[in-house]
């Protein structure tokens, strides 16, 4: 399959008061045309920061991002506004990501405004975008506060679909809604997939919706891919003990397998970017770590079944 | 329908609502001014110093010269209303200029613009206008000019403490994903977003101008050819301990122009404020 | 012995300037020693306005009870002054917040806000409280208590905060702990361990347990008993096996429908349910799920469903489940 996303050895690097945050140290990642790729981790982990990279909304360090095989780092201003009608961005928070003093219409129709889009034909435009996402037509006039959360998130899918882009970065599109909007707004996108051949790169902290929607899944801890993999290879054998971790304490909606499985608990909390640990960062809550894993940080190798893992004991 | 809702909100603050409509008979009275009294308000017209009601022909008397207090004060009332927003305008534009720039691009251009404003704090204000006056000559633009250039730091602040609040925001970011300039997101982004309060300070700093009018004119520096409120407290001062009505009149003028103004800021605050809604 | 927790026809109604909103509406629930009830629902169907109402802690305005009764250890608490309620706040029943963060003062050190409670409600000295300040940050497992003593709420991390918050809910051995989507802020992890603890406080302590949660997959992990609440009133409860196993409302299976069950086959697509929730100010006539219900009937349109019980232990306000259980013509 050809590769739309490519990703090699990125970092970002925030400089604060504080002193040097590594959000994202030296990640790689692929994505084939019309995958979607689910990129799950706790908070602060660099999961959302790597999105914000790949939409050059934070500038990187180190490493290369290689977009539709142009690399992104180099383009001017006319390039960049080629490259973003192929790459799109879904925001988590629907009330933040929509100007509350701009119409649904106006919004929708920024990317086809900036692409020099007729006003005609970004009128007729908008209203197929609407449609698509299913809201009704005289939405364009309205404002966003008049609209749900999950309304919301179809007006930012609409605006994301303006260009029919190739890959959609979600940004924890879902996190911010109830449990029945989730589930349409899910399966909005999973419709839209199907419709126009579009990849995800999806980002969410949530193992439930990124196992539903993604094929395959990588895995961050500490601005590291600590293991990646194919969906079900992930889920039925995870490797990394922090991927097993992870999934241990993801709640599931079934008593009986609530109580039937094994928990084991992760203790600790995850260690501040600003002073990450040595060697394998996750060697400070790892339940089997030994001395080698705080000198010597464990690259991505494969661990069989077509995943790969960071960790020197698996 | 929203900008229904926010009149709706702000008649229902009665201080505000009757400030509104005392600006709007000052306002009316400027306008008509020339309806009303023809004739040049500078002109004597009778016997000097008549107190209010002491000759039915000047209901607020006339002051050393014989010249009817009422025509001044509603002539007064254009120069006085002028300059305040004119001065109001000259702050905004300045301040709103420097706060979106310093707010939206932040870094060494946040801190150069912030250290500048500060330098413009630390003068003490009135003698700052005063000797800008001075130096520019006595003229109205000149006035207008010096007060909107001390008044404008206030207006910068907040201009770029909303700024910074909304350049995070999830909905630039978007915009600045699809590609779109720095100069339309400021303009058509986010500005409309920061307005709000900048719009209450600007009417503040309405009532703030027409104050160091008076003050100017009051110690003489004011524009020699126009009749403003401060001027006549300044002419009457001479006869404070006889005929004091001739500096009070326009003093009290003065006071509840003021005044309303700053009920219409707190108006305008309440209804601009979404927090406030619905309770 | 009475219930510790027994709520009756609890009402709570916003008064804006967009009329009158029934938040709450008749709800009842009781809570044995021991015992954890969920309460369930989306945004905007009136569970933290339920648990504020229970507090006595409402938002007034908008807020008020208008009905209802609340009974703590048997005794009414709603007619209590608001002086009789600061004794039983943190001493009789506690509640946890959904933002640790926000919920602790930032400029007070922990210890000084754990002693803080500790001397309102009891009579030990300062030395003493201070000690009884360090058991309980032990207690429920702060990593380094003696020295997170002396921290403020900035210089801890979520889950920590979220710690000292039930360190401070539970000082006195309340017999009622409220706990409003306590681990909603925190990480899946941090969670994990959060509701770890909370299980085993309860079950040491034997205390009763509301749990408000919009998490299905928390609710599976943490109930025994489950209340489904739908535009501020009940419309389902039932124990928590029976309600997964087989829900009664279209609105639960609805709800189960659309939560993704990790490590289950996976389905083509997830059950959503069409439509949002109502405004409060503009509920349907009849019963307030039927514009969005799959089953929806004539009569659902019209009337709207008490609560029956179908089965013994199940309630439901459902037209279409009562028809499920009436005997059968002939049968």
């Amino acid at each position: 399959m050809a590769r739309l996303l490519s990703l090699h050895d990125v970092h970002v690097r925030f400089n604060t008061a504080a002193g040097v945050v590594r959000a994202v140290s030296g990640v790689s990642l692929d994505l084939a045309v019309g995958e979607t790729v689910g990129l799950v981790g706790e908070s602060g982990c660099g999961k959302s920061t790597l999105g914000k990279a790949i939409m050059k909304l934070v500038p990187i360090a180190g490493g290369e991002i290689i977009v539709d095989g142009v690399d992104i780092a180099p383009l001017n201003r006319t390039e960049l506004i080629n490259m973003r009608r192929k790459v799109q961005m879904i925001f988590q928070d629907p009330y933040g990501s929509l100007n509350p003093r701009s119409t649904v219409g106006r919004s929708i129709a920024q990317p086809l405004v900036i692409a020099g889009w007729k006003p005609d034909a970004t009128a007729e435009r908008v209203e197929t975008l609407l449609r698509w996402v299913g809201l009704p037509a005289d939405a364009k006039q309205r404002y966003p506060h008049e609209f749900s959360g999950g309304q919301r998130q179809r007006i930012g899918i609409a605006r994301a679909l303006a260009l029919s882009p190739k890959l959609i970065i979600c940004d924890e599109p879902v996190s911010a809604l109830d449990v029945s909007v989730r589930a349409q707004v899910i399966n909005l996108l999973e419709d839209l997939k199907t419709q126009f051949g579009v990849s995800y790169l999806f980002i969410s902290h949530d193992l439930s919706v990124v196992e539903h929607i993604a094929d395959r899944v990588a895995v961050m801890y500490l601005g590291t891919i600590v293991e990646a993999g194919g969906r079900d290879q992930i889920w039925r054998s995870p490797q990394h003990p922090y991927t097993k971790a992870l999934l241990a304490a993801a709640p599931i909606a079934n008593p009986r397998a609530a109580r039937a499985r094994q928990r084991t608990v992760l203790q600790g909390e995850l260690p501040s970017a600003l002073d990450p640990p040595t060697g394998c960062p996750f060697h400070s809550r790892c339940p089997i770590a030994q001395d080698r894993c705080k000198m010597d940080k464990p690259a991505l190798r494969p661990v069989g079944g077509g995943a790969l893992a960071a960790c020197h004991f698996v | 329908m929203e900008r229904f809702a926010i009149v709706g909100r702000f008649a229902r603050n009665r201080g505000a609502l009757v400030g509104a409509l005392l600006i709007l008979v000052v306002a009316l009275a400027a306008l008509l001014a020339p309806l009303f009294f023809p004739i040049d308000p500078l002109r004597i017209v009778g016997a000097p110093e008549l107190w209010p009601g002491e000759d039915p022909a000047f209901p607020l008397g006339t002051d050393s010269l014989g010249r009817d207090m009422l025509a001044m004060i509603v002539h007064g009332a254009r120069a006085t209303l002028l300059i305040g927003l004119f001065a109001s305008a000259v702050a905004t534009v300045i301040g709103v200029s420097v706060g979106a720039t310093a707010g939206y691009f932040g870094g060494w251009i946040d801190e150069g613009l912030m250290r500048a404003a500060e330098l413009f704090q630390t003068i003490p204000n009135l003698i700052f206008v005063l000797t800008i006056v001075v130096i520019l000559g006595s003229t109205l633009s000149n006035i207008v000019i010096a007060i909107g250039i001390v008044s404008w730091t206030s207006i910068a602040r907040m201009t770029r403490a909303e700024f910074l609040a909304l350049r995070d925001r999830e909905f630039v970011q978007a915009c600045r994903s699809m590609g779109m300039g720095d100069l339309k997101i400021i303009v058509a982004e986010i500005l409309p977003n920061a307005l709000p309060p900048v719009i209450v300070l600007s009417s503040l700093v309405v009532a703030g101008a027409i104050l160091f009018e008076s003050a100017v004119s009051f110690l003489g520096l004011g524009d020699p050819n126009v009749a403003s409120w401060g001027r006549l407290v300044g002419d009457g001062r001479q006869l404070i301990r006889s005929s004091w009505y001739i500096s009070a009149i326009p003093g009290v003028a003065i006071m509840i122009t003021v005044l309303c103004l700053n009920l219409i800021g707190d108006g305008l605050n309440d209804a601009l404020n979404p927090k406030l809604r619905d309770r | 012995m009475a219930l510790p927790l027994e709520v009756r026809g609890l009402s709570t109604t916003l008064f804006t300037r967009r009329g009158e909103m029934k938040a709450v509406d008749g709800l009842s629930l009781s809570v044995g020693a021991g015992e954890t009830v969920a309460l369930v629902g989306e945004s905007g169907c009136g569970k933290s306005l339920s648990a504020l109402s229970i507090m006595r802690l409402l938002p007034d305005p908008p807020a008020r009870l208008v009905g209802g009764e609340v009974k703590l250890n048997g005794r009414d608490i709603v007619t209590l002054t608001e002086e009789a309620m600061l004794d039983i706040r943190g001493q009789e029943i506690g509640m946890i917040f959904q933002d640790p963060m926000s919920s602790l003062n930032p400029v007070a050190t922990v210890e000084k806000q754990i002693v803080e409670v500790l001397r309102t409600h009891t009579d030990l000295g300062r030395a003493a409280a201070r000690e009884r300040a360090r058991e309980l940050l032990e207690l429920v497992g702060m990593p380094d208590a003696g020295r997170r003593l002396d921290a403020y709420p900035h210089q801890l991390s979520g889950g920590m905060c979220q710690r000292v918050m039930i360190a401070m809910a539970i000082a006195c051995s309340p017999s009622v702990l409220i706990a409003d989507e306590p681990t909603t802020a925190l990480d899946v992890t941090v969670q994990a361990q959060v509701l770890a603890l909370l299980k085993k406080l309860q079950t040491d302590a034997g205390m009763a347990m509301i749990f408000i949660t919009h998490d299905l997959g928390v609710v599976a992990e943490t109930a025994d008993r489950v209340v489904v609440m739908y535009a501020g009133r009940k419309v389902e409860e039932a124990s928590v096996d029976d309600l997964f196993d087989a829900p009664l409302h279209p609105y639960t299976a609805g709800l189960i429908g659309a939560t993704p069950t990790p490590g289950a086959a996976r389905a083509a697509r997830l059950a959503d349910i069409p439509g949002m929730v109502p405004p409060l100010n503009a509920l349907p006539a009849g019963c307030a799920f039927a514009p969005r219900c799959p089953r929806v009937m004539e009569r659902c349109r019209r009337e709207r469903p008490e609560l029956s019980r179908p089965t013994p232990g199940r309630l439901v306000a459902c037209f279409a489940a009562e028809k499920d259980f009436a005997p059968k013509d002939g049968a």
